[in-house]
């Protein structure tokens, strides 16, 4: 069962890289979290109930309802439904992709250590990746924010891969993060996206001049 | 034998005196006898079966330099002979046309160039010395370049052929840094004093220096700028022989200097799969997209040499861990493919040749059914096509198929890091089969089949029978490998023991060999299903009615042949996937909204060699402006020139005084 | 032996029952399950018109094709019987056959000098080049975990015992060769064997030309490879020790089932656009290399 989650999250990742469309992205933020949530339930062995309820709440409630509910509307309030405003071959972000997992498996074999699983921590290493190739090779904000989610992501895994508990701490700065980046693309884009229909992150760089 | 040696040099002298008309004849007749005299101690240190022969046959010692044969030497020098041989008689007929234009100073002076480059390759695989090496190598690079330049009236070839030389001088200094790294205590240098300084010494420097200086006259990537121009410019004979013997001497050395390697062999390894991963894929994506077809050819001589250098890298990482399957697999496959090379590539380029000296042009863009017309070279093409894609039943399926099997075989025992490595060598071994499958089916299917685009296509005629005949000793060792590839395996097998110091043993040469039976004993089934179903069709069809017509347009009565596809159209779908790496330039007019018939336009498809241009071009040009402003300093003025003496005197004066030098 | 004569049976077969789905999905009836032997029949007695602007490649790629495809029924396994001339590493010679079949109808396509001919052609290239890896890292993937390199040696040591990955990996690899296969006969999403414009066709619109004998000799090679794919998916499934009328009898029933697949992806699919294929083709090449991690961990080198 774990391992099909596993499986299932890399799967997810590499759907990442050749997605058109937004709805997409959310709908896989949204598969994402109903498979952390379960890698959660099966891994984490010392929990006491409000621990646990608190994590499902991150996961189930929050990652996989309220954040891709906001993602649609924020999609639909400004109308951005591509994720690349022209015809654009994904092939180099396929192939970015690859290289990463090839590279996480390659880091997380290298950082062997005692306590560490190690394949959590490659799963971790290639989601990190892949948000950061989300960041780096798209233009839209949109698809930014999507990247940030997905790091956030990478490090509930890093949690999962070091311990087999979740100290509350942990869990409140990731929700922290996830609140305040969802909350300020959302208004940021509510506001610029009156102006600016594009949303190409050259654009942004404009306003300051 | 140095005597004989010594008469064929004299010999060769002589070919400035033979009237014109029989200079070709009369420098074919004296290689001819070379080859043979060379071949027999070749073939004999060959065919001595069993043990590993040590120092091999002593030629002659004494005051001049020492001289030995090995069996690598003796592979070498049967792979040299044989397209020399093929090469030489392709050129008595491939420069008759010449010989009214050019005077007969310049085709004697090629001749002898020609003779020297076959002497010096010949010389260098015996050599041990390493003085002795370099003035050799250096002889091989100046007759190259006189063989290069043969059509110098043209500035761009000469321009090209200095490019050449100048480059090659490199490779040659870095050689020679290294031989004087390495000399031993009585400041002898060359192969053997390598392995005392590889044992008391770090091996990985020198090896670098030594893989620099060899793989400058490979053709590597990023060292492989000189390939690409100076094979068009070269006449075809000259091309084909290059590139199918002249960079495997880069080969040869690259072997000569890994057999005195002793540590850092991992290392090594590694460096050499990587290089030679990214020379073959970078190296068949830039042909997909040339419009030369010589030019093509040579980016498929950078992408093989890449081939090769994956078998000969497989094969070091192999003695690093200790694994013989990956050893004996990848050498073997390595030393076969260049074999297999020099025989298809020289088959290519003597076919390239034909057709230029048809059609007079080398433009892909102007081809077009010339199989009609030249139905002969049309099958040599066709087949060292086959050969070079790696299909079977021809030999390049062979040497590819040893490599991939030693990448499969070792998958299952090694740990992450090498299965990591052993599996972006199966995926890049596999992007090559599959982009020279894409290059060839265009370049064939351009220049031979469809209708002609151009009048010169049109008017084009089949070549004289001299230039086609060598061409079929090649294809005869084309299929010989392909079909009865044991025959060539076990023997090569040994000799890549034997530059390695090991012993192969009985439980992995023997399955290699039945599985190359299994493989004969199908491509012959292959053939005969071919062949039958072929009979089967005509039986057939006889009776049945069959008309000629046109090509189905589609309802279009106006096409003519400018509706087909044209290399650039074919290649456009992977150029623009590749663009990053090809950066294609494309320049035509637009059409305005205005106008309702579209006058005749203009469409330039250019690629830039993107390596080249980053790591040569930019630099190159930075360094010159920088140069330029200090230019300014040269007044021409000798009262400056001797202020800039006392300058310089008053420096120095200060820097003593203040302890500084 | 017997496995030449199934794969010949069930290629008899097959195009008639993705036919027939794709019909009965549409709501007809639909044709024979026959039919297209029938057809066959037909072409085989007909005459047939060449054109001008060819020469000999033209007629002889059809031949060499399908003496390719024959040619690679000799080292395709069946239940617990070896090929019939198995050697190591035979999947690469497998892979390098089908390369030269579509090598020369490549050639022969562009041999028409007919622009249609020439695009399909370009498109075949690419696509072929493209899915090359995929199928090599595929075989890898078997080659590691099982040790040996030869079709007959993976298949019958390929069984998926208790441990998930190994489940996961054995779905992983199901889905890529039913993708591979679908990719190498031409069909959707990559291409659409029902369309009637030639600026869509792939390889539909490199046969333009063909008619009679050599149109018949290539709809066989298409049939015969799907079939020789459909016993490669069958081997990867079915454990090599089990008794062998059960095997000849799941080998038809996998047949049958892969070829309903195909038939209901054909009726409920689009095919890709034509510039999204190639991103297509790599993204087998990625999950390929996602079961190659798989392996890694099979096999203990991820040490977990």
């Amino acid at each position: 069962m774990l391992n099909l989650f596993i499986t299932l999250f890399a799967i997810t990742l590499f759907y990442f890289s050749i997605s058109e469309r937004f709805r997409t992205y959310s709908v896989l933020i949204a598969v994402q979290g109903i498979l952390l949530f379960g890698l959660a339930f099966l891994e984490l062995k010392q929990v006491n109930i409000a621990n646990f309820i608190f994590i499902a709440a991150e996961t189930l409630v929050f990652k996989t309802f309220i954040v891709p509910v906001l993602l649609y509307r924020i999609i639909s309030r400004t109308g951005v439904y591509k994720v690349h405003t022209r015809a654009f071959p994904s092939f180099y972000i396929l192939i970015f992709t690859m290289v990463g997992l090839l590279v996480s498996i390659i880091l997380s074999n290298v950082l062997h250590a005692p306590n560490v699983d190690s394949v959590y921590l490659a799963i971790a290493l290639f989601t990190l990746f892949t948000g950061v190739i989300l960041i780096v090779t798209h233009k839209r904000i949109f698809s930014h924010m999507v990247g940030f989610l997905v790091i956030e992501n990478a490090v509930f895994m890093f949690s999962l891969a070091v311990g087999s508990e979740m100290p509350i701490l942990i869990n409140v700065a990731i929700l922290l993060d996830i609140f305040v980046s969802v909350l300020i693309i959302g208004v940021m884009i509510n506001r610029v996206g009156e102006h600016y229909s594009d949303l190409e992150s050259e654009n942004l760089t404009r306003l300051k001049h | 034998m140095i005597s004989q040696f010594f008469f064929i040099f004299i010999a060769a002298l002589l070919v400035f005196f033979i009237p014109s008309r029989w200079k070709g004849a009369y420098t074919a007749l004296i290689l001819t006898s070379g080859i043979l005299i060379t071949s027999i101690p070749a073939i004999r240190i060959l065919a001595t079966a069993g043990a590993l022969v040590p120092a091999g046959e002593w030629l002659f010692s004494g005051a001049l330099p020492a001289i030995s044969i090995d069996r690598l030497a003796g592979f070498f020098i049967l792979i040299i002979n044989l397209t020399s041989l093929t090469s030489i008689f392709y050129a008595l007929g491939y420069l008759r046309p010449y010989s009214p234009r050019i005077n007969p100073m310049r085709f004697s002076i090629h001749y002898f160039s020609y003779f020297w480059l076959w002497a010096s390759m010949i010389l260098l695989t015996v050599i041990r010395d390493g003085y002795a090496f370099l003035v050799v190598w250096e002889f091989m690079t100046l007759s190259s370049f006189l063989l290069v330049v043969f059509e110098g009236d043209e500035r761009k070839t000469l321009k090209t052929g200095i490019n050449y030389l100048i480059q090659m001088h490199i490779g040659l200094l870095f050689l020679m840094v290294g031989f004087l790294i390495t000399g031993d205590q009585a400041g002898r240098t060359g192969f053997d004093s390598l392995s005392v300084y590889f044992g008391n010494h770090d091996n990985l420097p020198v090896f670098i220096l030594f893989f620099i200086g060899f793989g400058i006259k490979a053709g590597f990537i990023p060292i492989h700028t000189w390939l690409p121009q100076a094979h068009p410019a070269a006449p075809s004979h000259v091309s084909g022989l290059m590139s199918g013997v002249m960079i495997k001497m880069g080969i040869f050395g690259i072997l000569r200097v890994l057999s005195a390697v002793q540590s850092d062999l991992l290392t090594i390894g590694l460096i050499i799969l990587g290089i030679s991963l990214v020379s073959g894929v970078i190296g068949v994506m830039m042909a997909i997209v040339q419009h030369d077809l010589k030019r093509l050819l040579a980016y498929h001589s950078i992408e093989n040499i890449g081939i090769i250098g994956i078998g000969i890298g497989l094969g070091v990482i192999g003695l690093a861990v200790g694994n013989p399957v990956m050893q004996v697999l990848g050498f073997t496959g390595g030393l076969l493919h260049v074999l297999n090379h020099s025989l298809f590539k020289s088959v290519l380029f003597f076919s390239a040749g034909s057709v230029y000296t048809s059609t007079h042009t080398r433009n892909i863009e102007s081809f077009g059914g010339l199989i009609k017309r030249m139905p002969y070279t049309a099958i040599l093409f066709l087949i060292g096509s086959l050969a070079i894609c790696g299909l079977p039943p021809f030999n390049g399926f062979i040497s590819e198929y040893l490599i991939f099997s030693g990448l499969f075989k070792s998958l299952a025992g090694l740990n992450l890091y090498m299965s990591i490595v052993i599996l972006s060598g199966i995926i890049g071994l596999a992007l090559i089969g599959g982009l020279a499958l894409f290059c060839f089916t265009k370049a064939f299917g351009m220049v031979f089949l469809g209708e002609p685009r151009s009048e010169a296509a049109a008017k084009a005629h089949e070549v004289r029978p001299v230039m086609l005949i060598p061409q079929l000793l090649s294809v005869a060792a084309i299929l010989l490998i392909g079909l009865a590839p044991v025959l060539f395996v076990r023997p090569v097998m040994g000799i890549a023991g034997e530059v390695f110091n090991f012993q192969v043993p009985e439980e992995i040469s023997s399955p290699v060999l039945s599985n190359l039976g299994s493989i004969s004993i199908i491509a012959g089934i292959f053939i005969a299903l071919a062949a039958g179903l072929w009979v089967i069709r005509k039986a057939v069809t006889r009776n049945r009615q069959i008309t000629m017509g046109p090509t189905w347009g589609c309802g279009f009565t106006a096409g003519d042949e400018r509706q087909q596809y044209t290399a650039s159209s074919f290649a456009d779908n992977f150029a623009m996937l590749a663009n990053p790496l090809l950066r294609i330039k494309k320049e035509s007019d637009g059409i305005e909204e205005t106008e309702l018939f579209p006058r005749q336009r203009k469409f330039k498809t250019h690629s830039v060699d993107v390596i080249k241009r980053y790591l040569y071009d930019i630099p190159s040009d930075w360094f010159l402006s920088v140069l330029k402003k200090i230019a300014v300093m040269q007044t021409g003025q000798i009262q400056h020139y001797i202020l800039y003496a006392f300058v310089f005197m008053i420096l120095v004066f200060v820097l003593t005084f203040f302890n500084l030098i | 032996m017997i496995q030449i004569g199934l794969i010949l049976l069930a290629a008899l077969f097959f195009p008639g029952i993705i036919l027939r789905t794709k019909s009965i999905v549409s709501g007809r009836r639909g044709p024979g399950i026959l039919q297209p032997l029938k057809d066959i029949g037909v072409l085989f007695r007909k005459g047939s018109v060449i054109s001008q602007t060819t020469s000999w490649i033209f007629q002889a790629a059809p031949v060499i094709g399908l003496a390719a495809i024959m040619t690679s029924l000799l080292v395709i396994p069946f239940a617990n019987f070896k090929a019939l001339l198995p050697f190591e590493a035979d999947f690469v010679f497998f892979a390098y056959l089908m390369a030269i079949g579509k090598f020369f109808m490549i050639i022969g396509a562009l041999d028409t000098g007919s622009s249609f001919e020439g695009m399909g052609a370009n498109r075949e290239a690419l696509f072929s080049m493209l899915v090359e890896p995929a199928f090599l890292i595929l075989m890898g993937t078997f080659a590691m975990l099982t040790g040996y390199t030869s079709f007959s040696a993976i298949f019958s040591a390929f069984h998926m015992d208790g441990n998930p990955y190994a489940f996961i990996y054995g779905l992983i690899s199901f889905y890529l060769l039913v993708q591979i296969a679908m990719i190498e006969n031409s069909r959707m999403p990559v291409d659409d064997p029902k369309t009637h414009l030639e600026l869509t066709m792939i390889h539909e619109v490199m046969i333009l030309d063909y008619s009679g004998f050599d149109k018949a000799l290539i709809h066989l090679a298409t049939y015969v490879k799907f079939a020789v794919y459909g016993s490669l998916i069958c081997s990867s499934l079915v454990p090599a020790g089990w008794n062998t009328a059960l095997q000849a009898g799941l080998f038809f029933i996998i047949q049958m089932v892969f070829a309903i697949i195909i038939g209901l992806a054909e009726s409920f699919r689009g095919r890709n656009k034509m510039f999204r294929n190639s991103q297509f083709i790599l993204t087998l090449s990625a999950i390929a290399l996602l079961a190659f991690v798989v392996v890694l961990i099979l096999t203990q080198k991820l040490i977990n």
